[in-house]
C-alpha cells in the first residue's frame, strides 16, 4: 500500500494525466446527463407537473398538446364515459411576447379547473384568480418571468402579470399557466383572425378506485379520433422525448466503454513496465495479494480523483441555462455514474491483476517477469 | 521511422488497446457530429431549400412562422420596395397525416407548407387538394397518387410527386398552394387560420445584394418586419445556436480527451523505450528522427482507428430505422472528425518530445539517462 502511494508520487505526471482523462470523461458524461434530463423536462415538464391524471388529445395531434383540437361533441362523449368522474378543458398556444425587454416565444397553458390541469409545483406566489394573471416557470425568472413582472402578448399588446412561480413546468418554451379564459384572450391577441377556439385537450379525473389505465382504455374505445393517456404516458410518449433518450443512450454506452478501457490499458502497461520490480518483490517474500491490493488502491485513487475532478468541473455548469434548457445538479445521477465508473475501473484492472498473480518469484533469478 | 513502423507490424498487440480507445473516441466524434448535422438539416431543410433570396417575418415573431403575420398592407409595401422582383406567401402548419393502408391510429407527423415561390426541387404550386411530398414520406410507405388524410377532419391531400431535402423540424413536409393550405388550416386548426390576404411570411426574390434589400424592406415597413436570407433564418434560430454551441463544446472536450489519452499512451511507451532510444542515439540516430517515429506510430494508429470508427458510424446510419434518431453522417463530418483525431495524435505525441530529447546516448554504455 505504502509502495503504491509512493509510486504514484514518483510518477506524478502520468498519474495526473490519467486522472485528467478520467476527469474530463466524467465531466462530459455528467454534463450530457444534465442536458438530457434538462431537455426532457423542457419538453414535457408542463405535462408531468400539472394536476390532471389523464389527458385526452385528438389522435392526429400525435401527442403534442398544442397540435390537438377537441370539439364540443367529443368533450361530451368523454364526460359520459362511466369511469370518468370529472372533466375540464385545457389549451396550449405558443405566443410571441415581450418579457424582460426582449421579444421571445412563450408557451401559454390554460386550464378551466386548477385541480384538473393546473400546476402542481407552485413554490411561491399563488394561482391566477382574475383575468390576465399567470404562473411562470421558476427557472425562467431571470428572463422577465419573476413574480410581479408583466409580459406583453404581441401583436395585440395583451398584458399578463406573473403572480406565482412553479418548478419545471416548461413545454418547449418558457411556459405560463393561466385560466382557460385568459388562454383564449392570448390566442385572440396572437391571431386576431382566429376562428372558434376549442380546447386542445380534455383533462379527466377517474372515478374513485378506477385506475388511469382503465379510464384511458374506456375513453379510447369511443373511437380512433381520441387519444387518452395517463400523465406519465403522455410525458413519456410526447414528440422528441424518445429520440432524445435514444440519442443520449448511444453516447452513454460509448462513454461507459471508454472509461474502463483507458483505466485498464494504463494499469496494464504500467504493470508490464514494472515487471522486474514486482518479480523482485515477490522473490523477497511479498505476497501476490499485497501487490494486487496495491494495484486496486491505485485504481481506486485514480478513478476517485477523476470523479472529483469531473464533478468539480460539472458543478458550476450544472446551475446554468443552455438556451431554454435549465440544467440541474442531480445528486442521484452523480452517485449512479460515480459508482458505475468506480466499479468499471476496478473491473478493468483485473487484467493487470491477473498478470501480477501470474508472476513467478523464481524469474527474479532468470531475468523474466510479467510476460507479454 | 523504419523501426517505428517495423514495431507496429511486428507487435500489433501492444497497440491494440490504444486503437480500441481511439476507435471509440472517433466513433463518438462522428456520432455527436452526425446527431448535430441530423438535427440541423432535419430541422431546417425546408428553409435552406428556398429559392427566394429573402424571407420576411413580422418583427415580433422571432423569425418563427407560427408566430408571424404579414398583413396585405405590409405585403404591398414589401412588393414595392426597391430591388424586390417577386413576393409570395409562405405558410406552414403541423398536422397528423394518415397514409393509405395505415391503421386508424397509425399517423405520421407532417408539416404542410402553403407556397407561391417554389423552393429548390419543388414544382410550381399544384392544383387545389394536391401537394408535393418530401421523400422521407416515401420512406414511410407513401406513393405518388396516394391520397393522404391530414388533421382531425381528415382533409384530403393527393401526392403528385416527391422532392428531396425539404424536411422541417425533423418531420416530412407537404407542399401545397396557399388556398389549399388555408382551407385545411381553417378546417383543422381554426384558431390558427389567417385573415384574407394575410400570410405567416413572405418569400421574396430581389436583384442586387440580398442583405441590402433586406435592410430596405425593414426600413420601408417601419421596422414591423424582420427580413432575413434563408441562411440567416437558420443562423438566427436560437435553438440551432444553442445546439451548435452545446455539441461544439462536447466535441471539443472529446478531442481534448483524445489528446490526453494519446499523450498518456505514448508517454508510457516512450518511458518503456528509454533504453532503446539511448542505444539508437549512441549509434547516431537524431532526436528528431526518433520523435518522428513516435508521431508516425500515433498517426498510423489514429488512421486505423478512424477507419474502424467510420465503418461503425456508417453501420449505425444504416442500422437506425428512419425517425428514431436524427442522425446524418456526411463526408465533411467524417473528414473533420478524422482531422481532429489526427491533430489530437500530433499534439498528444508532443508531450513525449521532451523525454525523447532528454535521453542521453551515454545511457547505452551504462551512463545515466
Amino acid at each position: 500500500m505504502f509502495l503504491a502511494l509512493k509510486e504514484m508520487r514518483r510518477s506524478l505526471g502520468r498519474f495526473v494525466m490519467l486522472i485528467a482523462a478520467i476527469g474530463l470523461l466524467v465531466f462530459l458524461v455528467l454534463f450530457q446527463a444534465a442536458i438530457r434530463n434538462g431537455l426532457v423536462t423542457t419538453f414535457v415538464g408542463g405535462i408531468e407537473n400539472q394536476s390532471a391524471p389523464v389527458l385526452v388529445l385528438s389522435t392526429d395531434a400525435l401527442r403534442q398538446l398544442s397540435a390537438s383540437t377537441i370539439d364540443a361533441a367529443t368533450q361530451q362523449s368523454i364526460s359520459s364515459v362511466n369511469s370518468v368522474a370529472e372533466t375540464a378543458q385545457m389549451g396550449q398556444v405558443v405566443a410571441p411576447v415581450t418579457a424582460g425587454g426582449e421579444s421571445r416565444a412563450v408557451s401559454v397553458v390554460g386550464y378551466s379547473n386548477a385541480e384538473l390541469g393546473g400546476p402542481t409545483t407552485l413554490v411561491t406566489g399563488r394561482l391566477p384568480q382574475v383575468a390576465g394573471e399567470v404562473v411562470a416557470n421558476l427557472g425562467d425568472a431571470a428572463d422577465g418571468f419573476a413574480i410581479g413582472d408583466t409580459i406583453t402578448v404581441l401583436p395585440a399588446g395583451l398584458p399578463l402579470k406573473v403572480v406565482g412561480q412553479a418548478t419545471d413546468i416548461d413545454l418547449g418554451f418558457p411556459t405560463l399557466f393561466t385560466t382557460f379564459d385568459t388562454f383564449t384572450d392570448v390566442v385572440r391577441a396572437t391571431n386576431p383572425d382566429a376562428g372558434e377556439i376549442s380546447p386542445n385537450a380534455i383533462a379527466v379525473r377517474p372515478q374513485a378506485g378506477v385506475s388511469g389505465e382503465t379510464v384511458t382504455a374506456e375513453i379510447n374505445a369511443l373511437g380512433d379520433d381520441v387519444d387518452a393517456l395517463t400523465r406519465s404516458q403522455l410525458a413519456e410518449q410526447s414528440p422528441g422525448v424518445a429520440q432524445v433518450k435514444t440519442s443520449f443512450l448511444l453516447i452513454f454506452i460509448i462513454f461507459g466503454i471508454v472509461v474502463p478501457l483507458v483505466t485498464g490499458l494504463f494499469f496494464l502497461i504500467v504493470t508490464f513496465q514494472k515487471a522486474g520490480s514486482l518479480t523482485l518483490l515477490r522473490a523477497v517474500g511479498v505476497r501476490s495479494a499485497a501487490l494486487v491490493r496495491s494495484l486496486l488502491v491505485q485504481v481506486f485513487i485514480v478513478v476517485g480523483l477523476g470523479l472529483v475532478v469531473g464533478i468539480a468541473l460539472y458543478l458550476p455548469l450544472s446551475s446554468q441555462k443552455l438556451g431554454n434548457i435549465s440544467l440541474k445538479f442531480e445528486t442521484a445521477v452523480v452517485i449512479f455514474w460515480s459508482i458505475l465508473f468506480l466499479v468499471l475501473g476496478l473491473l478493468s484492472s483485473l487484467v493487470a491483476a491477473r498478470r501480477v498473480l501470474a508472476i513467478d518469484p523464481i524469474e527474479a533469478t532468470t531475468g523474466a517477469g510479467v510476460g507479454r | 521511422m523504419k523501426i517505428a513502423l517495423l514495431e507496429l507490424r511486428r507487435q500489433p498487440r501492444r497497440f491494440g488497446g490504444a486503437v480500441a480507445i481511439l476507435t471509440l473516441l472517433g466513433a463518438l466524434l462522428m456520432l455527436l457530429g452526425g446527431l448535430l448535422d441530423g438535427l440541423t438539416e432535419g430541422g431546417t431543410n425546408a428553409i435552406t431549400a428556398q429559392r427566394a433570396d429573402l424571407i420576411v417575418y413580422s418583427a415580433n415573431s422571432g423569425a418563427k412562422f407560427a408566430q408571424s403575420r404579414i398583413d396585405p398592407a405590409t405585403a404591398a409595401v414589401v412588393a414595392g420596395t426597391d430591388g424586390v422582383t417577386d413576393t409570395g406567401a409562405l405558410n406552414v402548419v403541423q398536422l397528423g397525416a394518415r397514409l393509405p393502408d395505415s391503421g386508424p391510429r397509425d399517423l405520421v407527423g407532417v408539416r404542410l407548407f402553403g407556397y407561391e415561390i417554389p423552393p429548390a426541387g419543388v414544382g410550381a404550386p399544384p392544383a387545389a387538394g394536391e401537394a408535393y411530398a418530401d421523400v422521407t414520406l416515401r420512406d414511410r410507405g407513401a406513393q405518388v397518387g396516394d391520397v393522404v388524410l391530414v388533421g382531425s377532419q381528415k382533409s384530403k391531400v393527393k401526392i403528385i410527386g416527391f422532392v428531396p431535402d425539404t424536411t422541417y423540424v425533423l418531420e416530412p413536409t407537404l407542399w401545397a398552394n396557399v388556398e389549399t393550405w388555408s382551407s385545411i388550416v381553417g378546417a383543422n386548426r381554426p384558431s390558427e387560420q389567417l385573415g384574407v390576404g394575410v400570410s405567416q411570411s413572405l418569400a421574396v426574390t430581389v436583384t442586387g445584394d440580398p442583405l441590402a434589400a433586406a435592410s430596405r424592406i425593414d426600413a420601408a415597413t417601419g421596422g414591423t418586419t424582420t427580413t432575413l436570407t434563408p441562411a440567416g433564418v437558420v443562423e438566427a434560430d436560437k435553438g440551432v445556436q444553442s445546439q451548435n454551441a452545446t455539441f461544439g463544446g462536447i466535441i471539443g472536450i472529446t478531442v481534448l480527451i483524445a489528446i490526453v489519452v494519446i499523450a498518456l499512451f505514448f508517454a508510457l511507451l516512450t518511458a518503456e523505450r528509454t533504453g532503446l532510444y539511448g542505444v539508437l542515439k549512441a549509434l547516431g540516430a537524431r532526436s528528431g528522427a526518433l520523435f518522428a517515429g513516435v508521431v508516425a506510430q500515433a498517426m498510423i494508429l489514429t488512421l486505423i482507428a478512424s477507419l474502424i470508427a467510420t465503418a461503425l458510424a456508417l453501420a449505425l446510419e444504416v442500422a437506425l430505422p428512419p425517425g428514431v434518431v436524427p442522425y446524418s453522417l456526411s463526408a465533411t463530418r467524417v473528414i473533420s472528425s478524422v482531422g481532429s483525431l489526427l491533430l489530437a495524435a500530433v499534439v498528444g505525441c508532443a508531450f513525449s518530445l521532451r523525454r525523447v530529447l532528454r535521453i542521453d546516448p551515454a545511457s547505452a554504455i551504462g551512463g545515466s539517462t
